[in-house]
Parts: C-alpha cells; sequence; structure tokens
C-alpha cells in the first residue's frame, strides 16, 4: 500500500474537529435517554487537548476531567460502588505527549442540562489547554465510549536533521508488508496486527530534510492499539538495519490525534457528535 | 551578576518526553496564580519532586500569603526527580520555578521548607541545580536571599551554613514581613549585610551568621550558639505565633493538581497546636499553644473549598483532630452536606477512645475501609513514660466500638527503643495487638486482619527526651527480631522501619554546625531523596561520616547531660527548659501529665513567653 488516500480510507467522514459543531447537531429527546427507569441523560462532550497538557497521562488526564465537571457544578451521576465514581466515559487513551483536537467523553448526568449551558458551564471550569468546545446529549444504548470510537486520524511531525520522506514511506511499506509490529512497552511485548489498525497514510510534499509530516488513519485493534510513535520509531529502526538512509536523524516528534471517529460493521463511519 | 529573568520552558519541554512524570513539570495547574509582574519575586520550594511537595500545607499557605502581599509575586519549585536532574545537567539547564519557569537563582528570595531531617541533601542538590552558591557566605549581593522555614527548624544548625535567615514557628506574617524587609532595603541599596541585621530584628527570625559557636565544658560536643560579638541579634530567638486561626483562610490550598499527589485531597487545617504532651512528640511541644478553628468557618470552607477545586475527599486535618471540641459537630453536619455529592471526609488521626472510634464512624462509608491508631507503645507502663494517656481499656474500648461498626482491618502503629524500654515493653506489642485481633475476631470472624507498623524512636530537640541517645542499630535489630519472634500468631502482620534511615535522622537531629560538613560529604557521596527508600544508601552516609572521623552510631547513641548547652536552645518554641526537664524526670517515674486543655495548665511556659493562650471554641471531652 503506497500513499493511500485518506479520502479513500475514511471517505469524506472523518473530518477535523471544528469550532462550530453545536451548529446542525442532532437533537435527541432527553427522554430516549432514561436508565433503569431512574432519568439519566447521557451528554457527549467534545475538548481539546493541547499545549503543555499533552503530556498528561490518561489517569491523570481523568482525574482532572474529573474535578472539571464538579467545578461546572454539573448534576452528574454518582455510581453506587464503594469508591462512589463519577458517571463518566472516556475515549480511547492517548499517548502521552500526543496532543488532541477532539477528545470525547460521554457524562451520565441525574438532571437534563440545556447542553450549550452545560458547555458554557464546563468551559468556565477548565483549564484552556483541555477546553470543551461541543457537547449534545447521545442515545444512552450506545456502547462504551471507549470502544465505540475505533477510528482515528492522526497528523503527525517528525523533526530532526537529514530527514527523507521516501525513506519513511519505505519504511511504512516494509512493514505494511510484513504485517504486524512487535514492540516492548515496558516489561510487556506488544504485537500489532497493521493489517486491522494500519489503514493509511499520507505523506506531505512540503516534507523538508529538518521535518517530515504526514497524515495517518488509524483503526482500533482490541488487543493492541497502533501508536504513531511505535510506527515511526519501528520505521527507523527497519531503515537503519536495511541500510536505509533518511531517518538517522530524528530528534523528536509532534503528533496530534485530529478526530475520531466510529467504524460500523458495515463500514460506515459515524462522527462521534 | 543577577541572572537574568526569562520564561525558559522552552528547554524544559524537550526534555518532557523522555522523562517518568513529566505531569511534575508543567505547572499551569488550576488555581495556580499567574506570573505577576513583582517586581519582587520570591519562590517557595519543597526539596522533594512535586507529588510529594505539592500537598504540603504550610507552603500553600505561605504562597497565598505572599501572593496577596503588595508588590510580591511568589511562585513555587520543587526538586525533578533523578531522571531530570541528569538532563538538566546535561543540557546546562537550570532549575526553574513552576509559575515562569525562571531560573531560581534570578529571585529575590528562595524560601526552603525543613520538612524533616533527611530532606538536607535534597536541600544542597535544589541549589547546586540551580546554580546558587551553597553556602550563604558565599553569596554576593546580586545572590537570592535563601530562607528556611517549617517543622524541622527546632534543631537547624546543621543545615544552617546554606541559609541567610530562617524563619521559627508560623508564617502567614512573618514571612511576610521578611519579604518586605529585603524588598525595601533594597530599594534603599543597603547591603546584604545590613539587609541580614535588620531581618534579625523581626520576631522569630534566626540569621544563623549573626551567630558563632561555642564549645566548652557547660555545653555537649556540638556547642552552642551566641551571637557574634558586636551583634545585636538576641540570645535566643522565640518563634512566630499568630494568636487566632480565625484570621486566615480556611482554604490554603488552591492549586488542583494534575497528577496524583501524596494527599491528593483538600486539605482544611481545622485546629492549630496539640497540648496532649505526648513526650517523644516534637510537633506537640513546638506547635503550642492550641488554636482551634470556628466550626462555622471549617464548615463553610469545605463547602466553598470543594466548589471551587473541584476535589471529591476533604480532610480535616491538624495534629489531633478529633480534640477540636466541635469535632461532632463539624463531621456530622459536613457529612450529611457532602456524602449525597459523592464527596468523602477524612480526618488523619483517631483519638484512641470510644469518642475516636465513633468519629471515624462519622466520616465513613457503608463499605469500610482500614482504620489506623497509634497507641505507640505495648504496655501500660511504657505508655506512661511516653505521656501516651491512653488505658488497655481505652484501646480496647475503640476497637470493640469499630469493630462493632463493621470496620475489618486495623492499623496499629508503635515505637521501639523508647527511654527506659526493656524487652518486655517490646513483647507487650504483639500481646496487645493479638489482644484486639482477637475482639475483632469475635465481633467480625477471619476476615478481620490486625497490622502493626513498628517505627524505631528518634529522639528530637524540644522534646523532654532531647537529652536521651537513640537505641544502636545494632539494639533495633535484635529488638525487631525480638518483636518478630514474640508474634505467636500468624493472622497479625508486623513490620517495621528501616534502622538505617532513622540513624542517620538520629544523628541529624543531634548534631550542631559542624554536621553540615557530614551532609555536605553525603551529597557529594551521592546522597539525595534520603526519605525514598529505593534511594536511601546508609553505605554512603557511612562513608562520609567516617572521612569526618565521626561514627553515625556514636552520634546518634549519645546521651546529653540534662544540664548542658545544647546546640538548639538559642532557637525557641517558647516551651521551657524547666518544663522539659521536669517532663523527662516524671517520665522516668512512670507519671504522666495531663492535656492544659482539658485540665488547668501543666506549666510547660508557651503562653508566658509568647504572650498568647490555648484559643478553644468550646469545652473539650
Amino acid at each position: 500500500m503506497t500513499d493511500v488516500q485518506i479520502e479513500s480510507v475514511a471517505p469524506g467522514v472523518v473530518e477535523p474537529a471544528k469550532k462550530d459543531w453545536r451548529a446542525g447537531r442532532p437533537q435527541i429527546q432527553p427522554e430516549i435517554m432514561t436508565e433503569r427507569g431512574a432519568e439519566i441523560f447521557r451528554l457527549r462532550v467534545a475538548y481539546k487537548k493541547d499545549d503543555r497538557l499533552a503530556f498528561l497521562g490518561h489517569l491523570e488526564l481523568i482525574g482532572t476531567i474529573e474535578r472539571c465537571v464538579r467545578r461546572a457544578q454539573l448534576p452528574f451521576r454518582v455510581g453506587n460502588g464503594f469508591a462512589k465514581r463519577m458517571g463518566v466515559q472516556f475515549s480511547q487513551a492517548l499517548p502521552v505527549g500526543a496532543s488532541s483536537e477532539a477528545e470525547y467523553f460521554d457524562l451520565k448526568l441525574t438532571k437534563y442540562v440545556d447542553p450549550d449551558e452545560a458547555l458554557d458551564r464546563l468551559l468556565s471550569a477548565t483549564p484552556p489547554a483541555l477546553a470543551p468546545f461541543a457537547a449534545s446529549y447521545v442515545d444512552r444504548s450506545l456502547p462504551a465510549l471507549e470502544a465505540w470510537l475505533n477510528a482515528a486520524h492522526w497528523r503527525c511531525d517528525i523533526l530532526g536533521e537529514g530527514l527523507r520522506s521516501d525513506a519513511l514511506r519505505w519504511g511504512f511499506e516494509d512493514l505494511l508488508a510484513k504485517k504486524e509490529l512487535t514492540y516492548m512497552r515496558g516489561d510487556k511485548q506488544k504485537v500489532v496486527n497493521l493489517e486491522t489498525t494500519f489503514a493509511g497514510y499520507k505523506i506531505s510534499e512540503s516534507s523538508s530534510e529538518t521535518c517530515i509530516s504526514f497524515e495517518l488513519d488509524t483503526l482500533q485493534d482490541p488487543r493492541a492499539a497502533l501508536r504513531p510513535a511505535v510506527l515511526i520509531y519501528e520505521a527507523q529502526r527497519i531503515a537503519a538495519q536495511a541500510g536505509v538512509d533518511g531517518l538517522q536523524g530524528i530528534d523528536s516528534l509532534k503528533v496530534c490525534r485530529v478526530s475520531q471517529a466510529h467504524v460500523s460493521e458495515n463500514g460506515l463511519l459515524v462522527k462521534p457528535l | 551578576m543577577r541572572v537574568k529573568r526569562e520564561n525558559l520552558f522552552r528547554l524544559i519541554e524537550p526534555m518532557l518526553p523522555h522523562v517518568e512524570k513529566p505531569s511534575r513539570y508543567l505547572n499551569h495547574e488550576w488555581g495556580a496564580v499567574e506570573e505577576q509582574e513583582g517586581p519582587f519575586h520570591v519562590c517557595m520550594v519543597y526539596a522533594d519532586v512535586y507529588e510529594v511537595g505539592q500537598p504540603n500545607l504550610g507552603i500553600a499557605i505561605l504562597y497565598n500569603a505572599l501572593n496577596k502581599a503588595p508588590h510580591v509575586s511568589c511562585e513555587r519549585a520543587y526538586l525533578p526527580w533523578v531522571d531530570m536532574a541528569a538532563l538538566m545537567r546535561k543540557r546546562n539547564v537550570p532549575l526553574l520555578s513552576l509559575e515562569g519557569a525562571a531560573p531560581l537563582a534570578s529571585f529575590d528570595v528562595v524560601g526552603f521548607t525543613l520538612a524533616h531531617e533527611m530532606i538536607a541533601t535534597n536541600i544542597i542538590e535544589t541549589l547546586d541545580l540551580a546554580g546558587i552558591p551553597l553556602l550563604a557566605e558565599e553569596r554576593d549581593e546580586e545572590d537570592p536571599l535563601i530562607f528556611g522555614g517549617g517543622p524541622s527548624v527546632w534543631n537547624s544548625e546543621p543545615v544552617v551554613p546554606l541559609f541567610d535567615a530562617i524563619l521559627l514557628g508560623d508564617g502567614e506574617e512573618a514571612l511576610v514581613e521578611m519579604c518586605e524587609c529585603v524588598r525595601t532595603s533594597k530599594l534603599e541599596g543597603v547591603s546584604r549585610q545590613e539587609i541580614l541585621q535588620r531581618l534579625s530584628e523581626i520576631q522569630g527570625v534566626y540569621v544563623p551568621s549573626l551567630y558563632q559557636i561555642v564549645h566548652d565544658n557547660t555545653s555537649t560536643r556540638w556547642g552552642y550558639a551566641v551571637p557574634k560579638e558586636g551583634s545585636s541579634a538576641p540570645s535566643v530567638v522565640y518563634k512566630r505565633c499568630l494568636p487566632d486561626l480565625s484570621v486566615t483562610d480556611p482554604v490554603a490550598q488552591r492549586i488542583v493538581p494534575y497528577t496524583e499527589i501524596v494527599q491528593d485531597r483538600l486539605a482544611l487545617e481545622i485546629q492549630r497546636g496539640c497540648a496532649r504532651g505526648c513526650r517523644f512528640c516534637q510537633a506537640g511541644m513546638t506547635y503550642r499553644p492550641v488554636r482551634e478553628r470556628p466550626a462555622q468557618q471549617i464548615v463553610q470552607a469545605g463547602e466553598e473549598g470543594l466548589l471551587k477545586s473541584g476535589y471529591d475527599e476533604v480532610s480535616l486535618t491538624s495534629l489531633s483532630t478529633t480534640d477540636h471540641s466541635q469535632c461532632g459537630y463539624i463531621l456530622r453536619r459536613m457529612n450529611s452536606d457532602l456524602r449525597k455529592r459523592g464527596v468523602r471526609i477524612s480526618i488523619p488521626s483517631q483519638r484512641m477512645d470510644a469518642f475516636g472510634a465513633e468519629m471515624a464512624d462519622a466520616v465513613s462509608t457503608s463499605r469500610r475501609g482500614g482504620l489506623t491508631f497509634a497507641p505507640e507503645a505495648g504496655s501500660q507502663r511504657m505508655r506512661d513514660v511516653i505521656n501516651k494517656n491512653v488505658s488497655e481499656d481505652d484501646l480496647e474500648s475503640a476497637a470493640r466500638n469499630a469493630f462493632e461498626n463493621g470496620w475489618r482491618r486495623m492499623k496499629l502503629y508503635f515505637m521501639m527503643g523508647l527511654p527506659t524500654e526493656t524487652d518486655e515493653d517490646i513483647q507487650a506489642i504483639p500481646a496487645v495487638a493479638k489482644r484486639i485481633l482477637d475482639i475483632g475476631r469475635e465481633i467480625g470472624g477471619k476476615g478481620v486482619t490486625v497490622s502493626v507498623s513498628v517505627a524505631v524512636f528518634v529522639p528530637k530537640s524540644y522534646t523532654p527526651f532531647q537529652w536521651v541517645g537513640q537505641i544502636s542499630r545494632e539494639e533495633a535489630q535484635r529488638r525487631q527480631q525480638l518483636l518478630l519472634s514474640s508474634n505467636h500468631d500468624r493472622g497479625l502482620k508486623i513490620a517495621y522501619h528501616d534502622s538505617g534511615t532513622s540513624l542517620v535522622e538520629g544523628a541529624l537531629s543531634k548534631m550542631g554546625r559542624d554536621g553540615f560538613d557530614l551532609i555536605y560529604r553525603a551529597w557529594k557521596n551521592g546522597c539525595k531523596f534520603d526519605a525514598w527508600t529505593s534511594e536511601f544508601n546508609l553505605d554512603a552516609w557511612n562513608a562520609a561520616a567516617e572521612s569526618l572521623g565521626f561514627s553515625l552510631s556514636d552520634i546518634a547513641t549519645e546521651t546529653f547531660d540534662i544540664q548542658a548547652k545544647l546546640p538548639w536552645d538559642h532557637t525557641s518554641p517558647g516551651v521551657s527548659k524547666g518544663y522539659l526537664q521536669r517532663e523527662y524526670r516524671k517520665a522516668m517515674d512512670e507519671v504522666t501529665t495531663p492535656d492544659c486543655t482539658f485540665t488547668s495548665c501543666t506549666g510547660c511556659a508557651v503562653c508566658q513567653t509568647l504572650k498568647v493562650d490555648n484559643v478553644l471554641m468550646g469545652v473539650r471531652s
């Protein structure tokens, strides 16, 4: 697979997050979102993660968002368990250091709050680098957010010296031919199935010797997620092994999750909101 | 030349992908004060990693007080973990503040919390990483003034060569006065020496360079400090004491961290000081008198603090929370208001009686976790020696009450190596724990667990045991084995603290100004983060001591003459030496002293010396 057009993988559905998502969103009636007879409303919130807060780990992010919700004084549902946890679900963990233009959480509310008001209250209670930008109620019967959002679109910059985009392309193609990627995460060996997770890439023509920019589409695999940084460093490793020059001068990466979506069984892509 | 003040986060950011927990270095937390223009800049430092230092209530209080003061801006800094420190040195990046990412060396004042003795090498590490001359005497007019303060100032001599001034006691007002003194003095263009002289005139401020150490036959081998000839510094510096806690902001912690910190909850200081009079407890002697905050203020502060912070837990902190005369009312009121919002209330210590268990019950959720009590000693004789006014009946009724209310896990804290301790006293520890376990099994069946944690006693300054020598490491290890072999119930879990750490802590608690050489050598040997089990290196400490002709064991185990002048006599929390001597003798006679907040004055002299009084909001019971 070479230079797959992103559009061919995600035809016109996976789009960068827009500031004006409030306009034209589906208006789901609150009464269909009740749970076990009790009125429970499932509010989906889209937010960004950027600036230095890109370095928050997933657990740190969860704790931070929960505190934002409390500060916003939204009528969130409290679980019945020992820990009395807030009823909130998050989209799949971002790698530490990666920013995002489209993260989501689903918050269970015990009272209906106008989504615009909820968004305003959240916005005033959230650090700017995690600012929410859209909110809407969704059907409570949807699967858990983490499992439901199974497609992602990424923008990556590789920074360094003496970089060559054809070396990156060579590395990606070689990896795709091998169909899987093995790497160590801490003490654990992870095997990523590239046939099911590596959906496409497009290297920017404006790439230079100091910066290769490319876009990447990934699909979720519950066994192991494909992380852009892992893909890049594996491409670097195999290129070096094969004597392909042009990736040895990597200094740092900038990775941004641009959008997330749900791919249904029949291949349709559905926006989170 | 003064280091330039500029934001250098751009130097930190590229290192973040390569270090553990990058969230330690991010700043921009909710509630953090944005960098102010100043023009006078102060940086408060806790010389340990972010998650240990950020919950420190003292720094939070002072951060707020300084940022409220006109012309002053206060920022925070913590010691980077070893991976980040190594990278910073490699890339020649100095230690930066959090808020403004400015070099520490560019600040007017840098203030350190002396949280405990084992933080000493970290203070050196911090100054070194910041590029600030380590010794006060090496600093020139352009260098920041280095202040110290906090709970461990009561024998500050081993670290005073690092400091320009040490604040004794409460800092809310005093630190603001100190900074104002430096600011106006600098505007006047006076010399650093004159600034130090002026600082010494503020009550509670000890300027070490104005004192010299005298060794003679009236003192211990560490000597004693007297004002230098010609200096107008006081012969004894008494601590600063805030007479009324209710005038202070009850919500000190306005900053909500991103990362999990060691006490990850909203802390409300509901009272300051404790008059129980436990003879091993330095805080109990040095934070007197007792000052309660009014119940209504606490309840309101809890409500407001939780809304503004978003925390889901509030802790009512103090040295003895359940002693507050309105404790029952506060807990019941907060519990009824907050529980339905999924907010937990916690109290850091439970009183060892039925009331303590009742209060623990008042704050618990429907399912019980663990409950912690601190009998401190196993035998009644030993508890009388240390003035832990808890009887066997109190202990058993507290345990019975707790188990009957559904608690199934209990943790008990004890010490070993206390003065007059015998093998029978050690054997009494598992015996009393076994009785509690039996009560638990009788009520709760086989699922009940009782665990015991035993620390080695370290004698501290300004306690009735300040003259006592610590037991040797070998003896501590023997008693630890005796403790284990005296336990005949496999259901009872016994753990004890590392005696090596206690040895170094004991030595640093005894030494005078000469102790700095030991700390410096230890740091040169690679010692830092000594309070972390993973980082503590006893061999490096021993090597440092040997190179100076010291023996850590000899220093820690030395008994001082009760009449001798002590290395810390010139810095006083207001407790009289006569009272401490009387308490020592009563300890030897196994005679207890009551708590003056429950009975009448017991003559510690704090109120008379500092012209303050206990402030109680009701009758204690």
